[in-house]
């Protein structure tokens, strides 16, 4: 064997382990690309919301079982004094399905949006305009209020996250209809009222309608129930409402 | 020179052996460079054995090229990336299509053979 053909063979075995070499880290960088950690992570955070979805459906069907077996116990030997105070005290606190005349307050984004020189912050609904409605009907006599199927309670918070809008820690979108039970005439007039809050808000192109109903049915609150730090007081006497 | 060519094939699947053993991740980054020298180096391969096969095969050639080729490839990629012009492509192409003929050329040798 010349000594050039040697040299030839060393180097081909040389030049062609280098290549071998590139070829696999290559090879190993690119699926490495592919399961890289942002997607990777993407996928876990998708499959986390499923899997608390499911949970959540389990609790809540949970929550609500549980909830007509309290019923059923509190249905039981008790005085009748006391299961009308519970009673009370249930529609009171929004445990309890409510049907009665009101208003349905709908409000939808604007259609001006378009205008992209404007801000299209101002053209959507925010939680403010649903605070300003609730208010609006909670002064004029509400008795009972829900958005999109969520009762209103005394613990319930209206807060913007992100487009959507949390109420009873659920997520709405528009459009936003609001149940209010009371009296519809007064509701409907405290809303269109001049310079109120229906005015006001369709100077923003925000599309408000309210109507009247005669008979109109608000769900029970749905969500959980916290009370962490609340301690019964010494005298309880004031705290039992009267029925 | 059927032994050249088994060579080569053998030597490239003991680099893919330690290529994919070693405990090297290179950063995605330099993906792009790796890619346009590892294609240079195969050009440079072959080139090399066609030499051989038309007997005018030069050692100092041959590796000054290897390296040479692949490094210029790796830096007009990158040259390329810093100034927004997908340089490596000409990198891509010109290796692309001498490695085509390379390979016809080594294939009518072997055929004539």
């Amino acid at each position: 064997m010349s000594s050039v053909k040697k040299n030839f063979y060393w180097s081909v075995v040389l030049a062609s382990l280098i290549i071998g070499v590139f070829i696999s880290v290559q090879f190993r960088m690119t699926t490495d690309i592919k399961d890289n950690e942002t997607i990777r992570r993407t996928q876990e955070l998708a499959d986390q919301v499923v899997q608390l979805k499911k949970e959540q459906d389990v609790l809540q069907s949970q929550l609500i079982r549980m909830r007509g077996q309290l019923e059923s116990l509190s249905t039981g030997p008790l005085s009748p004094q006391i299961k009308a105070e519970m009673e009370f005290a249930t529609r009171f606190s929004g445990l309890s399905e409510l049907t009665g005349s009101g208003v349905e307050v709908t409000l939808k984004d604007s259609d001006v949006s378009q205008i992209f020189t404007d801000n299209p912050n101002l053209y959507i609904v925010h939680d403010e305009d649903i605070l300003k409605v609730v208010n609006e009907l909670k002064a004029a006599g509400a008795e009972a209020v829900a958005i999109n199927g969520q009762r209103l309670v005394a613990a319930t918070g209206i807060s913007c996250i992100g487009p959507a809008i949390r109420i009873n820690e659920k997520a709405l979108v528009p459009p936003f209809i609001i149940t209010a039970i009371g009296s519809p005439e007064t509701m409907e007039g405290a809303l269109k009222m001049r310079g109120g809050v229906a005015e006001y808000l369709q100077f923003y192109g925000i599309k408000i309608s309210v109507k009247k109903l005669e008979k109109l049915t608000i769900p029970a609150y749905s969500g959980s129930i916290k009370m962490d730090y609340i301690a019964e007081t010494d005298n309880d006497t004031s705290s039992v409402p009267e029925a | 020179m059927w032994l050249g060519l088994w060579l080569a094939v053998l030597g490239l699947g003991v680099g893919i052996m330690v290529g994919l053993n070693i405990p090297l991740i290179l950063p995605h980054a330099y993906a792009k460079y790796l890619s346009v020298a590892a294609l240079a180096a195969l050009d440079s391969v072959l080139g090399g054995i066609r030499a051989a096969m038309e007997d005018h095969f030069d050692n100092e050639i041959f590796i000054s090229g290897f390296f040479s080729n692949a490094l210029l490839a790796a830096g007009l990629a990158f040259i390329g990336e810093r100034l927004g012009i997908d340089l490596y492509l000409a990198a891509v192409v010109a290796f692309g299509v001498r490695l085509f003929n390379n390979i016809a050329i080594i294939r009518r040798h072997l055929l004539k053979k």
